[in-house]
């Protein structure tokens, strides 16, 4: 059956009133976790991995995905109010969101920012259900080496997109990811490395204790440590929260091009939706009539930055799926969701699960469906929600942080890991390392590790293979241009062609 | 603290771990009464990441010496010291210590009932107010100790701590 046959299999078997029921709830949820300046889609998604353990597996997965995308939508809430993104996807929305909320026309931003994310989800959704099946059965020819060399482009390239100041800090967070999946026992021999005497690390330190520590219990001390920001209050009699259909349509191209960049840096492993949302804002910027409007209210600077988060959603699901590289820190967590949950992701599951695909886009859009829906009619409730003092909700969070870490495996070491890794997350985001690239080290250690060690007994010691291998060696040259770009001089004579033809499609 | 203070501390600690994770895999048994490949042994990642760690650590020691606009940028800084310290110890202490120690629910009350207290209670504030306060924050810790217990336990099927 073709993808969008998947597609509409999926959404008919999701029509049923405990899964609407689920999907209503958990997208509320969603959207209230990421209207929180503090709280982000990649907590509420590890939080909520923790509350569905009991769930079946099909239901279980439509919560996460439901929270996923609730969540990254519900981050321009704060930010179109308070100016302050509620996740860092949502950013880029604040720049033309807070100075319309200014003028008195909240609301209109809000509808904006809720048509500007529906309308990119869908894009992606089409992207995922069409690239996702070739890609898994291309994929099925990958061996050890490629997946080596893939396990090392998603790490070096998410450390050189999300670091903050310099890609050497991206770097160092995956290079202490990867040394943090080392711990335990290893996957080919069962040699347990690194436990320092402690009989509790000799199964490795699991994800989720980790990523509710690195993103749950880190929000909490970084949401204590900020200033709370001041909901703007100003109202214009001639708002409204429905959007102009002829507002849309002017920027039709804007909402396309927004989709497809969306999408596509939702498929590069570990990078996620804020630099979705600052590649369609710059993109857009560049390319608009009214540039002078942006920052001070565009309403197609918020389209595009909605629009280009939102579709990083249903990219990150891409290579998540076929290949069980991560697209976003958010993806990382729903791959180990689905282990729990008995999927496997990667190359064989169309061979194992055929439909899967179908059915997961079918959940993202029904979780999208909500989520307009939300966005259209409650925008006065979630005015409220933001009101709501950190003193009454981060007890709350951290409590679910504790139980939710404990439920997994019901040990209080798992607690301790939550702990430790919340402790260093804050540290290291204070320096400004990257969190994805960590996550993303974590969960390709184990990949890394056994795909270079049975790579190199396939080829009795010899390296050739890893470089001469046709992806293997696409995958060299990529890493190399990736490091080499980092350089100046490289920087300008390998973009020199792309802005000679930019300057001619100018002129 | 500066940025190029704080990476170069952090250079430090990060060049200390790259050696010890050279030097964990070197040592690493190799596994050679089982007759594994000499290509697959247990330590040769572990290796190689020391090496690279290494190398990223002395490559940011030596950036922070650069006189730019990243490394002059403060650390630590806009936030409430004290807010933080509170936090840090009140977490630490309910997840390390209370958590195990006491019956779950009581563990979670307490926490739950200090943690809103310290942060809202009206210290110069009227009669009244400071009673709305104690009175949330009791409503709050019964709340998310009860709602937490029973969705685990019951619900979920968890042998609470």
């Amino acid at each position: 059956m073709s993808g969008l046959g998947d597609l509409i299999a999926g959404l008919s078997s999701l029509l049923t009133p405990m899964m609407l029921f689920h999907a209503a709830w958990a997208t509320l949820l969603g959207i209230v976790v990421g209207s929180l300046p503090g709280l982000t889609a990649t907590m509420g998604v590890a939080l909520m991995t923790t509350l569905t353990y009991s769930l079946d597996s099909t239901s279980a997965i439509f919560v996460l995905i439901c929270m996923y995308v609730g969540a990254i939508y519900g981050g321009s809430r704060s930010a179109i109010l308070l100016n302050i993104p509620g996740t860092p996807a949502s950013a880029a929305t604040s720049l033309d969101g807070y100075p319309l909320a200014k003028q008195g026309r909240a609301g209109y931003a809000m509808g904006l920012a809720t048509a500007g994310s529906a309308l990119g989800t869908i894009a992606g959704v089409l992207m995922l259900v069409l690239i996702a099946p070739p890609l898994a059965e291309a994929a099925l020819n990958f061996g050890s080496f490629e997946f080596f060399w893939l396990a090392v482009f998603g790490i070096l390239i998410s450390g050189q997109l999300t670091a903050d100041t310099t890609p050497l800090k991206g770097y160092i967070a995956g290079l202490l990811g990867l040394a943090v999946a080392m711990i335990g026992s290893e996957g080919i021999h069962a040699h347990v490395r690194f436990n320092l005497g402690v009989g509790d690390l000799n199964a490795g330190i699991a994800l989720i204790p980790a990523m509710v520590g690195a993103f749950g219990f880190a929000e909490v001390l970084t949401a204590m440590w900020n200033k709370a920001g001041e909901v703007v209050a100003k109202k214009d009699k001639s708002d409204r929260t429905i959007p102009d259909l002829a507002d849309l349509w002017r920027y039709k191209f804007t909402i396309a091009r927004s989709g497809i960049i969306g999408t596509i840096v939702g498929i590069i492993p570990g990078v996620g939706e804020d630099i979705g949302a600052w590649a369609s804002y710059a993109t857009a910027r560049k390319t608009s009539k009214e540039k002078e409007k942006f920052g001070h209210g565009s309403h197609e600077g918020l389209i595009a930055a909605e629009t280009g988060n939102s579709a990083v959603v249903p990219g990150s699901l891409i290579p998540a799926i076929t290949l069980a590289v991560p697209g976003s820190a958010s993806s990382a967590v729903l791959i180990a969701a689905l282990f729990i949950h008995g999927i496997r992701p990667g190359p064989l599951i169309m061979i194992e699960q055929p439909h899967f695909v179908g059915l997961i886009s079918a959940m993202v859009l029904i979780a999208t469906l909500f989520m307009a829906i939300y966005g259209l009619t409650l925008t006065k409730a979630f005015v409220q929600v933001l009101r709501v003092p950190y003193s009454y909700l981060m007890p709350v969070v951290f409590v679910l942080c504790v139980i939710g870490t404990y439920a997994l495996s019901q040990r209080i070491f798992d607690i301790w890991i939550m702990v430790f890794f919340g402790l260093v997350g804050f540290v290291l985001r204070q320096m400004k390392y990257p969190m994805a690239p960590l996550v993303l080290g974590i969960i390709l250690g184990d990949l890394l590790d056994k795909s270079l060690r049975r790579g190199l007994t396939l080829s009795d010691g010899d390296l050739a293979p890893f470089f001469t291998r046709p992806v293997s060696a696409a995958f060299v040259a990529v890493i190399v241009l990736s490091i080499a770009m980092n350089m100046p001089v490289v920087r300008r004579v390998t973009l020199a062609p792309f802005r000679w033809i930019g300057a001619r499609l100018n002129a | 603290m500066h940025m190029a203070l704080a990476d170069r501390l952090t250079a430090i600690l990060f060049l200390m771990l790259g050696l010890a994770l050279l030097v964990g895999g070197y040592t690493m048994d190799r596994l050679e009464i089982r007759q594994i490949h000499p290509a697959s042994i247990p330590g040769l990642v572990p290796m190689i990441l020391g090496v690279l760690l290494s190398i990223c650590a002395v490559l940011l020691y030596r950036s922070s010496y650069r006189p730019e606009e990243r490394n002059a940028a403060p650390v630590f800084s806009g936030g409430s010291w004290g807010r933080l310290g509170i936090t840090t110890v009140i977490c630490t202490v309910y997840a390390l210590g209370l958590v195990g120690w006491l019956p779950y629910f009581w563990a979670t009350f307490v926490f739950a009932v200090c943690f809103t207290l310290i942060f809202s209670f009206p210290l110069d504030g009227e009669r009244r107010t400071q009673l709305i306060a104690v009175a949330g924050a009791l409503v709050l810790g019964v709340g998310v100790a009860l709602g937490s217990s029973l969705l685990f336990q019951e619900l979920f099927l968890v042998r609470l701590p």
